[in-house]
């Protein structure tokens, strides 16, 4: 037994390392044109297999090399962390002009956040890659997570995340009321932030 | 601080106008209750000085027709009745105040600042424009996103929203939101344009507020569908 990913465990990393390749490339062009580091950090990562197979389980899918990476489509999985809300739709752009990717979902929880208060830019990715899939095709298709935030919004991300996997929270209720008043405040502090580094750069041009 | 003054005897309002500019604030005279409902629909005032018997439009059936159009601004009546029934009807028709005549020019304007410190007391906390809506005890923006909205900026979006398509020059804002604070600097206003104009958008509101730097500006609702 090969685990969940079976010999393709090594191209999902490949992919992995190339799509971080490929982001610290356009961060670095972006960086020499206009000096700003258009992420603040990033994380990318293969999904746990022990996860990856309690997600197949859940979604009642056979716990297969062909569920975790053509039925799901976040065995690869990146996280774009970035300082102002702006950086974060830089970086949609370039991604964008992966030539050898194609966007097959994205959501707009910045412009549209839950209702809960969470923020964050999602898009799912379908990339060529030159190694044998599955299915045997090669250039072989595999699909790609993406996930953009500011930091403020990762760190409430990361409370959220916490609260939803506890249970038995005392006063659950306010405490799910007050975290979303902290996300329409941290929303608030990112706008702001973004209006005076404009109204900066507006008086420098 | 801006007064519209409504009085038809021509020499008490001359009077009047002269000895509120020297007091520092900006008067608009006008002579009958009609015209007063005109002056404010288009201008942004902080109180309304109203004779009740006026020609045109008495002064309490202007002060009604303001109060409908959602205008709170502070008013006092001015009569040289001292009945009672004409306080009365005045004070429902929503005045904050009245002074029969003669009265002592120290004591108008001793009302005014007890009318205008007061203001914003007894108003309307939820107010709506379009689909964006503004809670001013939560600070707190809504359309299709809710944000947060610091102090001054709820102070500055409850002054347009009770204004909305008036134009307000850098000055006016200035003198209304930024009052209680002698240290500012009137170059803050267009910061705080640009940080509600960013809250707008974030969002999704179908308001805007057009207008350049230290120059007027105006809330509008936009009918073209997502301000994207």
């Amino acid at each position: 037994m090969n685990g969940i990913y079976g010999e393709y465990r090594p191209v999902l990393e490949n992919i992995k390392d190339e799509f971080e390749k490929r982001i610290e490339e356009y961060t670095q062009k972006e960086y020499e044109k206009s000096g700003i580091r258009i992420y603040e950090h990033l994380i990318a990562r293969v999904k746990e297999e022990e996860s990856m197979c309690e997600k197949c389980r859940r979604k009642n899918l056979p716990e297969t090399p062909e569920s975790a990476m053509k039925k799901l489509h976040d065995s690869i999985g990146l996280r774009i962390v970035c300082s102002f809300i702006e950086d974060i739709y830089k970086n949609i752009k370039y991604i964008k002009a992966f030539p050898d990717c194609k966007v097959i979902h994205e959501k707009d929880y910045i412009r549209h956040a839950k209702p809960n208060g969470y923020r964050s830019y999602h898009m799912i990715l379908e990339i060529q890659f030159p190694c044998a899939d599955v299915y045997g095709n090669n250039p072989g298709t595999f699909y790609v997570e993406i996930q953009l935030r500011t930091i403020a919004m990762d760190s409430w991300a990361a409370l959220e995340h916490k609260l939803k996997y506890k249970k038995n929270v005392a006063n659950q209720e306010l405490i799910i009321a007050e975290l979303k008043r902290c996300a329409d405040e941290m929303a608030s502090c990112d706008v702001s932030m973004q209006t005076i580094r404009d109204l900066i750069t507006e008086t420098e041009n | 601080m801006k007064i519209l003054l409504a009085e038809d005897e021509k020499d008490l309002s001359r009077a009047l106008k002269a000895i509120l500019e020297h007091s520092k604030y900006a008067v608009d005279a006008v002579y009958d209750g009609q015209t007063a409902v005109e002056y404010a629909s288009e201008n942004a005032y902080d109180a309304l000085i109203l004779d009740i018997m006026m020609p045109k439009l008495d002064g309490v059936s202007a002060l009604k027709q303001i109060r409908e159009s959602g205008n709170y601004t502070p008013a006092l009546f001015l009569t040289a009745k001292a009945e009672i029934d004409d306080r009365i009807a005045g004070l429902d028709a929503g005045a904050d105040d009245y002074l029969t005549k003669p009265f002592a020019m120290g004591e108008l304007l001793a009302r005014i600042r007890s009318m205008t410190r007061r203001a914003g007391t007894y108003m309307v906390k939820k107010l709506k424009i379009g689909s964006v809506a503004l809670d001013t005890a939560e600070q707190e923006l809504s359309c299709e996103n809710s944000i947060r909205l610091a102090s001054k900026e709820t102070k500055l979006m409850e002054y347009f929203m009770t204004n909305v398509n008036k134009p307000l020059s850098t000055n006016e804002i200035f003198n209304h939101v930024w009052a209680d604070d002698s240290q500012a600097d009137p170059k803050i206003v267009f910061m705080y344009i640009s940080f509600l104009r960013s809250k707008i958008r974030a969002v999704n509101g179908d308001i805007e507020i057009s207008g350049r730097e230290d120059e007027t500006y105006t809330l509008r609702s936009v009918t073209d569908g997502d301000a994207d």
